[in-house]
């Protein structure tokens, strides 16, 4: 069996039994957001780790995807099975028109733009109060049901949150491990022998830009639903910041990272009282030191050494390999 | 008539603040080819030691302005010694993430150094508009306008008459060239920085007594500065300045004749289109790297 | 086993230059360079420093567009073509100073050199349908067997930048081949190695001519690109001094009072 099919069986295992024994309705609501954080982080990580590209806007997506389901259903009275698909076409959409101009160039420009794209979502959120209820948020999104069941809040809404997360690991796997994965990290080390053996930098570039923000507006739609009640405040700046620093923790191009970054960066908060005055010190110090000391972050200096150790193992019995 | 003369008023003064900020981004990227995503929160931490120092430690206006621009140039230093050197593959990710670090740190700083509540300093000198074809023009506006046109012909003066200056520009030209000629490039780097800080710091101090100053003022300032270095072309002074101003009458012309609301958007939509049409920007001779 | 196309029966040149000019600044690079390069032959170009050679080089694998001049690939033009569209067209090139993805192993080196030749797309890649698994299996078998035709099918699975330099470079040859080009355009691809490696790299060009590839160098080594030249095009200040078999350009004048200088 392929290494990554045991890695995805005891991750399974592991969401099951959470899922299975945990009662307090406050634990499986943590567990619900840190499969929205994990969904983000992939999302980012795609485009941060395997593209090289940065997003300082990311909140964006998020909120464009939570908004977008939230008004159509609120506003307009549509099922959200249909205000989903439609708010991922939306984001998807702005990725474009954003991700054009800005991923031609390099990467202080796509940091930038996306940097002010944010901020003017932002803005976007709290002044047009008519659609989203500016700054108090809008209230009463309907929860997604299935029939009669209910599959929003409480150990359904946990089950439903893991399951697309599941799925959306699978594909990252999937995509990573393919021709346009393998172009992906070509570009990642060295554009200019990519755009040589035939990649087409800019379109592969655009393409992960939209992709990612495409799983943002995921995340954003089941937050949307889950809560049933969203403000511009869970989509500002700093949750952008919060994305990348899940990122930059978990290691760039790490799938798993995102999930190890997303799982830290969320329980934090929690264990922490303190922090909610010194969270903006705290994530920035986290950025800057594993930038400086450990730029390809935790998870992957460790299974650097791993996949070092394997090698030599795979080298010392060359028969036996196929 | 009246109406757009005084749009014009208020567009000039703010394009002057975002004049000196795209200048700090420009110098920067001139000598080091670094953007530095901290650059609005030295502009936070100007007005707000300013604050202090003038309104807080009842300090004369002169040496107030003199220590928050020092205590901001210190910051420069630190950060440069401390975040930018240490790197040892300096990629733009990796850089624009530490910088983006760097401007959330100062930002948590500046919140629990002066909390979260926003203060305003009075003007420099008397507060009695004056009035000029029927559109007042606030005394501050002409301190604004007039520092800045001194640090330009200062700056203007650095570059083309001092050693330093010069030999600064040659390590924007070629930096290995210069390296050979003796030239101390590391320490350029870091007066680079010390200047854009400086820079940063002066547009926080004028800005102080015409907005309201918080931890989170800078993040907008440092995008509109980008925003303005991009449209002459970043890397070209005279660029800036031409990208500040106009930057500024459009913001101006845009909130007076379509909407308040629209001001922030005006920035990033123009920063959108010059990186579709002109990526080196109006006056921009330097080519932008594609690929 | 065969890595190209197969020989090619088409007489026409495959390469055609003709009046390339190109200009840096106030400086002419290039200056009214015109030259063929037949199917199936393998042409070197050579010059002193500063001859032009790679800027020539640049001109036709896409990097810039010519000031003036076409560039005509199997009758069509391509001056001023995006890199990865030549490259579909069937140009790849390798590079100076060796350009792998290092973080990345051998074998995966000469996947993503098989790029253009595969059809995966997003959506392939997210449902990895059975055309893809299949299309995924080829593609590794073909790489293998691009490896093998180098000599690195023992290194397969290590990471491609801990390599010595020598195997670096076949990696990269082996890379090139994988995107079945008609026209392989090889940057100095002596340089850096020893006499020994030199030989057996004039040695590996010559089955990858035999296979129907048409071959472009630029070098320095005089050894390498006499030993194994059909024609040589030789520059000088940005001007074509002379054209002709190696034999000729031995015996050629100009040429050696431009490489030893004009006093010599």
């Amino acid at each position: 069996m392929k290494r990554s099919h045991v890695r995805t069986l005891i991750f399974l295992a592991l969401v099951l039994g959470w899922g299975a024994f945990a009662r307090n309705p406050y634990h499986l609501q943590l567990l619900a957001v840190i499969g929205v954080h994990t969904l983000l982080a992939l999302g980012l990580n795609l485009l941060m780790g395997f593209a090289g590209q940065i997003s300082l806007g990311h909140a964006a997506f998020y909120g464009i995807g939570a908004y977008a389901s939230g008004v159509l259903t609120v506003h307009l009275g549509w099922s959200p099975w249909v205000a989903g698909p439609a708010a991922l076409a939306l984001a998807a959409a702005v990725a474009l028109v954003v991700g054009l101009p800005t991923l031609r160039l390099t990467g202080y420009y796509l940091g930038m733009g996306t940097l002010g794209f944010g901020m003017i979502v932002y803005v976007l959120f709290r002044e047009w109060s008519g659609l989203t209820g500016g700054a108090s948020g809008l209230v009463g999104i309907p929860p997604l049901c299935l029939g009669p069941i209910e599959l929003s809040s409480g150990r359904n809404g946990f089950w439903l949150i893991w399951l697309v997360v599941l799925a959306n690991f699978l594909l990252c796997e999937r995509l990573i491990d393919s021709r346009m994965g393998r172009a992906l990290r070509a570009i990642h080390d060295s554009e200019r022998a990519a755009a040589a053996v035939g990649v087409d930098t800019a379109r592969l570039k655009v393409m992960v830009f939209v992709l990612s923000a495409v799983m943002a507006a995921l995340a954003g739609f089941l937050y949307a639903h889950m809560m049933s009640f969203i403000s511009p405040s869970s989509f500002d700046f700093m949750v952008s910041i919060r994305v990348v620093t899940m990122v930059v923790i978990g290691g760039m191009a790490s799938v798993w990272g995102a999930l190890f970054g997303a799982a830290l960066l969320t329980m934090l908060p929690e264990w922490l009282h303190v922090f909610a005055d010194y969270e903006m010190m705290v994530y920035g110090l986290i950025l800057m030191v594993v930038m400086i000391f450990l730029p390809q972050g935790l998870t992957r200096g460790v299974m650097d050494l791993y996949e070092r150790w394997q090698r030599s193992l795979d080298r010392s019995r060359p028969s036996a390999q196929s | 008539m009246q109406e757009l003369l005084q749009y014009l008023f208020s567009g000039i003064a703010n394009g002057a603040i975002y004049a000196v900020i795209a200048l700090g981004f420009s110098m920067l990227y001139l000598a080091t080819e670094l953007i530095n995503f901290a650059q609005g929160e030295f502009v936070m931490l100007g007005a707000l030691s300013f604050v202090t120092f003038w309104t807080g430690f009842q300090l004369p206006l002169g040496l107030a302005f003199f220590l928050a621009v020092l205590v901001v140039a210190a910051f420069g230093v630190l950060f440069e010694r401390l975040a930018i050197r240490p790197v040892r593959k300096p990629q733009p990710i990796t850089l624009i993430i530490i910088t983006v670090g760097a401007s959330i740190l100062l930002r948590g700083i500046g919140m629990l150094t002066w909390g979260k509540d926003s203060y305003s300093v009075p003007p420099f000198s008397h507060n009695e508009p004056l009035v000029i074809g029927g559109a007042a023009l606030l005394p501050q506006s002409l301190w604004i306008v007039g520092i800045v046109l001194v640090l330009m012909v200062a700056l203007q003066l650095f570059h083309k008459r001092t050693l330093t200056g010069k030999a600064m520009q040659a390590c924007a030209i070629h930096r290995q060239a210069a390296w050979l000629l003796g030239i101390p490039s590391d320490l350029m780097a870091l007066l680079a920085f010390v200047l854009s800080a400086v820079l940063g710091a002066v547009a926080g101090v004028i800005i102080a007594p015409i907005t309201m100053c918080g931890y989170d003022m800078g993040t907008m300032l440092g995008l509109r500065g980008f925003c303005a270095a991009m449209l002459g072309g970043l890397g070209s002074t005279w660029g800036a300045v031409v990208g500040g101003f106009l930057l500024g009458i459009l913001e101006a012309l845009g909130v007076g004749y379509i909407s308040s609301g629209i001001k922030d958007a005006i920035a990033f939509l123009l920063l959108l289109l010059i990186l579709y049409a002109r990526p080196s920007g109006i006056l921009g001779t330097q080519a932008v790297h594609r690929f | 086993m065969n890595v190209g196309n197969g020989p090619s029966t088409d007489p026409a040149p495959l390469l055609k230059a003709e009046g390339l000019s190109k200009a840096f600044g106030g400086v002419q690079a290039l200056y009214d360079v015109s030259f063929a390069v037949d199917a199936g032959s393998v042409q070197a170009v050579i010059g002193p420093n500063g001859a032009g050679k790679t800027t020539l080089f640049n001109l036709i694998t896409g990097i810039f567009p010519p000031d003036q001049g076409r560039i005509l690939f199997a009758g069509d033009p391509i001056e001023g073509m995006a890199v990865h569209r030549l490259v579909a067209r069937g140009i790849t090139r390798t590079f100076q100073n060796v350009e792998l993805f290092a973080n990345m192993s051998v074998l995966e080196n000469v996947l993503v050199g098989q790029h253009v030749c595969l059809r995966t797309g997003l959506w392939g890649a997210l449902g990895r349908w059975p055309r893809v698994r299949k299309e995924e299996t080829e593609a590794l078998a073909r790489a293998r067997e691009l490896l093998k035709f180098v000599g690195l099918d023992d290194v397969a699975r290590d990471r491609s930048g801990d390599l010595p330099f020598g195997w670096q470079r076949l990696v990269e040859i082996a890379r090139a081949l994988a995107a079945r080009p008609r026209l392989l355009l090889l940057d100095e691809p002596a340089a850096g190695l020893n006499p020994v490696e030199t030989a057996s790299l004039g040695e590996l060009l010559r089955r990858i001519r035999a296979q129907g590839i048409t071959l472009l160098l630029v070098e320095h080594d005089m050894s390498l690109v006499m030993d194994i030249s059909d024609s040589i095009l030789v520059l000088n200040q940005g001007r074509k001094l002379a054209e002709g078999t190696p034999r000729e350009i031995q015996k050629s004048s100009a040429v050696t009072k431009a490489y030893l200088g004009a006093a010599g």
